[in-house]
């Protein structure tokens, strides 16, 4: 159905993938696994046709295949950015509708509707694609992937950004799509790797290192945890410049929202939220997708417009009274899948690094010593170190990540705030920084405000709770 | 109301015309500082007006919008736009009175009613700021004495002023006081602190007048931007049409390859752009830019003048009184042109497959560009001012022919530029048809079609030297390094 032979392919300017030698059935569920910048999702691109190939042979000519992946993700919202034309039409565009976006690609109308309730997405039809959260995203591709009618389904990363409720249902329902289509999933989590896994591909710098049929897919499980271990775990994180002087409020917190809210003209994402932290006093935030988790947080960045007609008070400033938004960052480090995206540039990883000290993305001012010292200390800590010159843009999505949040942490900020920081690492990345997480915790002067809908990904300094799922039920 | 420009003595005349200075970034040391505390009242919200907004909102200025009762009752787009973000909306009566600062960021067309409206209402020694100078400049507005007057125009789209702000820079930016409406000698501080606000003192601030800024956009508007990638489309398309060449590909060919051949313009000037041909194409682009050059020349030069003398102003007034007339007339004949009402093929065009098949096109803009460039700087025009009307903006007009060929480009742009658009077009079209009998397809729709890319050295260091050497290469190079360089020397 899918044959690649002794394949060579070449992506963008310098990348190669290969030698590849693989051959996928009908109604098999092969699953690629490997260390971040492997070459999975590389590997994933071609699948779907991308590349040239410079060298032997690959057939993929007998299948339709439709994908779930971070790829086509950035695809359909680069395809929304230039249908935008609002700059010379001098409007707001909001995009391209949700109910647009699923029929588009939809075979079947009732299978159709079928998915819009397991996923739990009817509610958003009339909204715009690109105003949807992350997971609320995912979720749609998804919907798109499985209605496409295809005779391969590529799912890179299928569970990533959903939340705890969604995750289940996506289970059944893959296990129930196993049966009739065939299946290629990309995992970075060992305990993602489905029971009925029939097929292995492992990537390792971009080559296909292994190519073998699964047996025992406790003992695959077993395999990829062990690959994670052998990150040393004694770390120490490089200090900052200088230590930073946070005021805090009048009442002692660090931070102080009142009936907080945030509503659009069609919906209201959450209402009459009271929230205080303390410093040193950690916290978790849960719920469903589109409970706000992420517009909480970017409104105490400042991300959010509406942070300005909230009784919102930071490190002594209250919100809305002439203080700029730069008065505000320099107190806090942030890492979540939104910058991730806005950080599309190709500034080199040592950069990336040093513009969490200014708070900008890319770099716009002339690094100090120190400064470009403390990045490669943090390269060597992330296992970069010798990619402190490669573009960012160049590297492997999980790479990006544990760049920025490098970035977020290297200035040691009074605040530090992680949406989903796992998202797109492997389970030796995952585990690096969850330590880092729980060391800068450690440390005393950082206080973390964390989201994650990974029950395995704990830390186990939070010892507060803010749960915007259950508000909604009260 | 009297053309401004024309009540200058010639002194003044070449004073204005001439001013485009770039600011030494150590006059923004202090920030948005000057309007703190100040409250700003921004008329209208629609692309600029909100991210202009957004922007100074971050900086820590008091930003809140005035529309129409209409627009408020209605909740349109502007109104909707402005509350999801956060911001105070009022009626003119409610807000004008108490602001500090009006930004007028409403289209063109619109400024004398907005203006003659908003005066009244604005409190003793406030500020108006524009972001385009014809109101004052060929329509002659005058200002109530007390009041400021100053302009700030971010040289790029709106999206591109927001999101360079929140990357922590900006995007360059012109700034100008009104001399006849600085009564109290604060207009450059406003000015300077509103420029700052919007984080355009990051990637560099050009102080320059009104005048030079209207008749610098207006020539570049009219003669490269809009005329030329007009004239150029339906001169190309009807003649690959007319050799045989697919008219599908054709249409796809023009339509994407000016945005494609701009893109190397934007990047690294007219030298990026004709080093991305191959040696023979580049040096037969070369030989017929400088024909089309002076075929040309004359009515460019005419544009020119008539933007000067106020010509143009009054002869699109005219029009304006008529209901548009002319303007409709024309717009519906490009709604019925063969390159508009033809569908685009599926067929994909690799990026270098723009410049070999489009050589012309390249010829026409590097012609374009010069000319418009040319005739602006000899006629008293700064050639900072000159590069920003002519090379800087080809890309932005060409990435709208791609979104939405000519009909909507012509549409969704101001009418001013419309209207000149179709005077330039309804000139140049038929003085360029004895050229275009002489054109083939190796020049437009199928490339050279040569097996060997040999060419003459000393022929090509010629051309490439002439290329180099021209003024808007050299002024490029450094407006570009201010743009591009802050993000590089780190």
């Amino acid at each position: 159905m899918i044959q690649f032979r002794q394949c060579t392919v070449a992506l963008g300017d310098r990348y190669r993938l290969g030698p590849l030698n693989w051959v996928i059935e009908p109604g098999q569920c092969w699953v690629v696994i490997g260390a971040n910048g492997s070459g999975k999702s590389a590997l994933a691109a071609t699948l779907l046709g991308e590349g040239l190939i410079i060298d032997g042979e690959a057939d993929l000519s007998a299948s339709r295949v439709a994908a779930v992946s971070l790829e086509e993700q950035s695809r359909l919202i680069q395809r929304e950015i230039e249908r935008d034309d609002s700059d010379i039409t001098d409007t707001v565009n909001h995009g391209t509708p949700v109910a647009e976006m699923l029929a588009e690609t939809s075979q079947n109308p009732a299978q159709l509707d079928e998915l819009i309730d397991i996923f739990g997405v009817r509610h958003l039809l009339d909204r715009g694609f690109r105003k949807l959260s992350t997971g609320e995203t995912r979720k749609v591709l998804f919907i798109r992937a499985v209605t496409a009618g295809s005779d391969l389904l590529l799912l890179d990363e299928p569970f990533e950004g959903l939340d705890v409720d969604t995750v289940p249902k996506v289970e059944a329902l893959l296990a129930r799509l196993a049966q009739q289509t065939t299946l290629v999933l990309v995992l970075n989590r060992a305990d993602e790797i489905p029971d009925y896994t029939t097929h292995v591909v492992r990537m390792d710098t971009g080559a296909m290192v292994q190519n073998f049929s699964c047996e025992n897919v406790a003992a695959l499980r077993e395999i990829v945890r062990q690959a994670a271990g052998l990150r040393s775990t004694d770390l120490a994180l490089p200090p900052p410049e200088e230590t930073a002087d946070t005021r805090l409020n009048d009442d002692g917190s660090l931070i102080s929202l009142k009936a907080g809210r945030v509503a659009y003209t069609d919906n209201v994402v959450f209402q009459n939220l009271d929230w205080e932290i303390r410093p040193g006093e950690h916290w978790q935030v849960k719920g469903p997708n589109g409970s706000g988790k992420t517009c909480l947080l970017n409104l105490i960045t400042g991300d959010h417009p509406q942070c300005y007609v909230n009784d919102l008070t930071l490190f002594g400033i209250r919100r809305g009274q002439g203080e700029s938004i730069w008065d505000i960052k320099r107190h806090l480090g942030f890492v979540s899948t939104g910058l991730h995206w806005d950080y599309r540039l190709s500034v080199s990883a040592r950069r990336v690094i040093i513009s969490g000290f200014y708070d900008s993305i890319g770099l716009y001012q002339r690094a100090t010593e120190k400064e470009e010292e403390i990045a490669q200390n943090w390269l060597d800590l992330l296992g970069l170190t010798n990619k402190g010159n490669a573009a960012f843009s160049s590297l492997s999505y999980g790479e990006q990540r544990v760049l920025l949040i490098a970035r977020a942490m290297v200035k040691h900020p009074p605040v530090l705030l992680l949406d989903e920081p796992c998202l797109g690492l492997d389970e030796a990345n995952r585990i690096l920084v969850l330590s880092l997480i729980e060391r800068i915790c450690e440390e005393g002067a950082t206080t973390l405000i964390y989201v994650s809908h990974h029950l395995e990904d704990s830390i186990s300094a939070i010892r507060n709770e803010l749960d915007l799922g259950a508000r909604e039920a009260a | 109301m009297a053309n401004y420009f024309n009540s200058l003595s010639l002194r003044q005349q070449l004073a204005q015309l001439g001013r485009c200075d770039f600011m030494d970034p150590a006059e923004f040391a202090d920030e948005a500082n000057y309007l703190k505390g100040k409250k700003l009242v921004i008329i209208g919200c629609g692309s600029q007006g909100l991210n202009q907004g957004l922007n100074l909102r971050d900086s820590g200025l008091d930003v809140s919008y005035a529309l129409r009762q209409s627009a408020i009752d209605e909740k349109r787009d502007s109104w909707k736009n402005a509350t999801e973000n956060g911001f105070t909306v009022g009626t003119y009566e409610a807000l004008i009175p108490t602001a500090d600062v009006v930004l007028n960021l409403t289209p063109d067309k619109q400024h004398t009613a907005v203006v003659n409206e908003v005066m009244p209402l604005m409190k003793q020694d406030s500020c108006l700021s524009y972001s385009h100078g014809f109101n004052i400049v060929e329509e002659g507005m005058q200002i109530r004495e007390d009041i400021t007057v100053v302009m700030v125009a971010p040289k790029c789209p709106g999206s591109e002023v927001r999101e360079e702000y929140k990357r922590g820079f900006g995007v360059p930016t012109l700034i100008a006081v009104h001399e006849d409406n600085d009564p109290r000698g604060e207009g450059l501080a406003i000015a300077k602190a509103y420029a700052a606000g919007t984080g355009g003192h990051r990637a560099g601030v050009l102080l320059s007048s009104f005048v030079a800024e209207v008749k610098s956009d207006l020539m570049g508007e009219q003669t490269i931007l809009c005329g030329m990638l007009q004239t150029g489309s339906l001169l190309c398309f009807d003649k690959m049409v007319e050799k045989g060449v697919d008219a599908a590909y054709a249409a796809k060919l023009v339509q994407y390859g000016w945005e494609t051949i701009t893109e190397a313009l934007k990047h690294g000037g007219i030298t990026n752009m004709m080093d991305r041909l191959s040696n023979p194409a580049k040096i037969r682009a070369f030989e017929l830019a400088e024909e089309l050059k002076d075929i040309m020349r004359a009515l460019y030069e005419k544009h020119q003048d008539d933007i000067m003398t106020g010509n143009f102003s009054a002869g699109m007034m005219e029009d304006w009184a008529d209901d548009d007339r002319k303007l409709l007339g024309w717009r519906d004949e490009t709604s019925k042109t063969a390159f508009e009402t033809t569908d685009i093929s599926d067929q994909d065009i690799s990026e270098q497959e723009y410049f070999d098949n489009g050589i012309l096109m390249v010829a026409m803009v590097k012609a374009g560009v010069e000319l418009a460039y040319e005739v602006m700087t000899s006629a008293g025009i700064k050639e900072e001012s000159a590069y920003y009307e002519s090379l800087h903006e080809t890309p932005l007009i060409a990435n709208t022919i791609a979104r939405k060929k000519l009909f909507e480009m012509n549409r969704t742009i101001s009418d001013t530029a419309e209207y000149g658009c179709y005077l330039f077009n309804h000139a140049c079209f038929p003085l360029l048809q004895d050229f275009m009998t002489q054109v083939d397809t190796d020049v437009i729709g199928r490339g050279l079609g040569l097996n060997d890319l040999g060419v003459d050295n000393q022929r090509l260091i010629e051309v490439n030297t002439s290329i180099r050497s021209h003024s808007v290469e050299a002024i490029g190079q450094v407006l570009r390094g201010y743009m591009g360089a802050m993000k590089r020397i780190v």
